[in-house]
């Protein structure tokens, strides 16, 4: 990447599988699924009754239990997972480098919960019944605001939505804002807690989920034959990105470099990507071209692979298309296998998951992987996880309307 | 020493008209945008007013006509934001000229539009389909329709733009940092040309009723065109907008190399977080001083090169304070000589989309040395009577740099210098 070098130094999740960083990865690497039945509605009815929720969540470690209930649930999730990772990266906020320390985190559809519950109040009793915590309490730049007041960062504050490819924007945007010296510091990523009956009902009337209400743990399955739609799931990855001499200056831990960003539009269809992935594949191709580094040498690929008929198909084409007969040498998982669709969220936990596995040079598995489709023949590390050596790692998500990102990690030299 | 970034094509559709000409004509004439809400009944609603754009039928000079920019079947698959969008980015594009069909031309161009909202009207009747008729009765095209960055996709598939896509969703600020985004990309090299602003259509009962919960609007409802009155003593609210902005944004040398007319430069952006308050700024306005600060700064400007300001001012009787506390902090002594206006006096609050249509306002006034009126501005707040505010009619004013502020809901910020060619 051009500019200043960039660094990960902190890193937070709430996922499917665990409400830490050390919880959410021993499951991954364990090959755990986190999705089961929906508990937290009456889903009788619907197509689809199983999702990725989030379990026992307290958002009392992190924020007054008071002023958490004026946020909806994707806000608290993000707050959680901020506040991890601002604690992880051992980072203090002082007068002189608060205006070094900006925000960026999104979601791709925001707070669908309060949306909800505040149209049906207006039905049922008028519009005196709405709360005026509802729109501060439930817009997408929510997350962003409320953690620069918390710690008082007050550098560049924003929140970027283009639905899947959501936290990896909102990483790649924080990353040149570094580079380019306008912070020292960036907190970023996204979150998401759109499993409401809406949701549930807008992405199943759009055919995209899983039916396979009978084994909801298999029913997230990359690349398999039987795969029917993806698993809609909540939570939250938010890292610290640093610049590199700042973080060394102060002796953090530094997890990885990120070393690419690359984004590109399918300018194809609102919800499906083209067959030969040529969106997918320009997306990978400019990030390992602003990373510099020859496509021999990525190790490993954290895929968006979502379970999806056309999407996993088309970015398995783009894989080969960008590596070529690299491709076969690369290890390639899907860890939405485990805690399925986390739409906004999900570019920043696979991000996050893309840091871990450099650090513990394990690429995570795709779990469900026992059959694998005609034309998805790539090295996908079926149902365990992998101790191998990895460099590099790329981490890839495409949203609907044809939005690409992808960032490469490299393990600091 | 690099190229100059430059707008090169515009397009808005704003409460005061569609196309860039209608509107900045109208907007000088002192003309309304704000009227009665007729789009759904509002008998019991506290808000009857709002900055609807107008629709062919009422208003045949240059009203909205949906079936110029796409078919009825087809407009069933998308919200009225990203119908606004396509609509004012093939007027900015036609005017840039740039419809390009190289592989690589499409691959260097960048779709970034902003939304504060996002489809909420179509979230608002699912939610009424779902409860009332179940969820079998949801439109396949619910959830795209609704996303924010659909805007964004939907002009890059309309024109094969494979470059990166973007949509910041930063409340009221998110039209200016769209811009800044696409400034940077093309000075990273990842776009050439980058089409740039916002989109907002979310005029709908809920949208109106939490506004009005959080005592944000103005209950002004008798007479509408009186209801938006920013840094006027008895200003009580915003009033709500709707429309996109976009501006097609590329280097002057890019620009010279294919024949284009440079309109205007993009010559400062700076962006900041106040680290505050969840809905209102701090006292001393340091958090968006900072933004108009660094913004000075990439132009390599003075505070007092500044001619005239294009204020955020949404007339809501603390933010509009907030923002002079800015002005006066990044400013200082020179703030009193800049002429201010407050041209949501006029349109509504566009909240997403507010900054595209402002930051085409600051290029024309740039462009043409005209200021736009601040309508209802008959008492400024007593401490305000140093500085110079264009008031009732529009004004010559020579311009060569203005500046256009975008604040938004989380303390966030952004300010843009537009520059005369």
């Amino acid at each position: 990447m051009p500019g200043r070098r960039v660094v990960v130094t902190g890193v937070g999740l709430v996922t499917p599988v665990g409400n830490t960083v050390k919880e959410s990865w021993n499951n991954i690497v364990a090959g755990k699924s986190g999705i089961a039945n929906i508990e937290h509605f009456d889903t009788s009815g619907f197509n689809t009754r199983f999702g990725g929720a989030v379990k026992d969540f307290d958002i009392s470690p992190y924020l007054n239990p008071k002023e958490a209930r004026k946020m909806d649930v994707f806000i608290q999730y993000g707050i959680a997972a901020g506040v991890q990772a601002i604690e992880d990266a051992g980072l203090e906020c002082t007068e002189e480098n608060s205006g070094r320390i900006g925000v960026a985190i999104g979601s791709g559809i925001g707070g669908l919960p309060m949306i909800e519950h505040n149209h049906n109040a207006m039905n049922r009793g008028g519009p005196r019944r709405i709360s005026p915590f509802f729109v501060p309490g439930s817009i997408i730049n929510m997350i962003s605001g409320n953690l620069a007041i918390q710690y008082g960062f007050r550098g560049p504050n924003i929140a970027i939505t283009t639905a899947c490819t959501t936290g990896t924007h909102n990483i790649g945007y924080s990353a040149r804002t570094i580079a380019y010296g306008d912070a020292d510091v960036m907190l970023c990523g996204g979150a998401e807690m759109a499993s409401t009956p809406l949701g549930l009902g807008g992405f199943s009337a759009a055919r995209a989920l899983s039916t396979r209400n009978e084994d909801p743990a298999a029913a997230s399955r990359p690349w398999d034959r039987g795969r029917d739609g993806f698993v809609l799931s909540d939570g939250a990855g938010v890292l610290v990105l640093e610049e590199y001499e700042h973080a060394k200056n102060r002796g953090a831990p530094i997890y990885a470099e990120l070393s690419g960003f690359g984004m590109s539009d399918d300018a194809h269809h609102m919800t499906a990507p083209p067959e030969d992935g040529s969106g997918a594949a320009l997306s990978m191709k400019n990030a390992l071209s602003d990373a510099g580094i020859d496509t021999s040498a990525v190790d490993y690929i954290n895929a968006h692979g979502t379970s999806t008929q056309a999407g996993d198909l088309a970015e398995s084409r783009a894989i080969k298309k960008v590596l070529s007969e690299h491709a076969d040498a690369v290890a390639v998982s899907s860890t939405k296998s485990m805690i399925g669709h986390l739409l906004g969220a999900a570019g920043a936990v696979e991000a996050i998951f893309s840091v871990l596995a450099i650090r513990d040079q394990i690429a995570p598995p795709t779990i469900n992987l026992d059959d694998p489709d005609d034309g998805c023949d790539l090295d996908y590390v079926p149902h365990t996880a992998r101790e191998m050596t990895i460099d590099v790692s790329l981490s890839n998500s495409f949203g609907f309307g044809g939005t690409n990102g992808s960032l490469v990690f490299s393990r600091l030299k | 020493m690099q190229s100059p970034l430059v707008i090169t094509g515009m397009g808005m559709i704003s409460p005061l008209g569609c196309g860039v000409k209608a509107s900045w004509e109208r907007l000088l004439a002192g003309r309304s945008g704000i009227s009665p809400i007729t789009r759904f009944d509002t008998a019991d609603l506290p808000i009857k007013v709002a900055g609807s754009v107008p629709d062919i039928e009422s208003d045949p000079g240059a009203g909205f006509d949906p079936d110029r920019v796409l078919d009825a079947k087809e407009r069933r698959k998308l919200e009225l934001f990203s119908l606004y969008a396509m609509a004012a980015a093939e007027e900015a594009l036609s005017q840039a000229d740039w419809f390009p069909t190289s592989d690589a031309e499409r691959e260097a161009t960048a779709t970034i539009v902003g939304s504060g909202i996002g489809g909420f009207p179509t979230i608002t009747q699912a939610q009424t389909t779902l409860t009332s008729r179940g969820h079998r009765r949801l439109s396949p095209f619910t959830v795209p329709a609704f996303l924010a960055n659909l805007a964004a996709g939907n002009v890059s598939i309309r024109y094969g733009f494979r470059g990166p896509l973007g949509c910041p969703v930063t409340a009221c600020a998110a039209g200016v940092q769209a811009i800044g985004d696409g400034m940077r990309l093309i000075r990273s090299g990842e776009a050439d040309v980058a089409l740039v602003g916002g989109a907002e259509a979310c005029i709908d009962p809920l949208s109106l009723a939490s506004f009005h919960a959080m005592k944000a609007l103005s209950p002004e409802q008798d007479d509408p065109t009186k209801a938006s009155r920013p840094f006027d003593q008895a200003r009580n609210g915003f009033v709500m907008g709707e429309g996109a902005g976009l501006m097609v944004i590329e280097s002057l040398a890019h620009a010279e190399a294919r024949g284009a007319t440079p309109l205007a430069i993009l010559s400062g952006y700076g962006t900041s977080s106040d680290a505050h308050h969840i809905t209102a700024g701090p006292e001393d306005g340091a958090g968006a001083a900072a933004a108009i600060r660094s913004a000075l700064k990439m132009a390599g400007l003075s505070p007092e090169a500044i001619d005239h300001i294009n204020a955020h001012a949404t007339s809501t009787p603390v933010g509009d304070r907030a923002e002079i506390a800015s002005l006066r902090n990044a400013f200082g002594d020179a703030l009193p000589g800049i002429p201010i206006s407050a041209t949501k006096s006029a349109t509504g609050h566009l909240l997403g989309a507010a900054g595209g249509v402002e930051s085409i306002f600051s290029a024309l006034s740039a462009m043409h040395d005209r200021l736009p009126p601040t309508l209802n501005l008959e008492h400024v707040d007593d401490d305000l009577h140093d500085l110079e505010f264009v008031a009732s009619s529009a004004r010559e004013h020579r311009s060569q740099h203005v500046l256009c502020n975008g604040f938004g809901f989380g303390g966030v910020n952004a300010a843009l210098i537009v520059s005369k060619v």
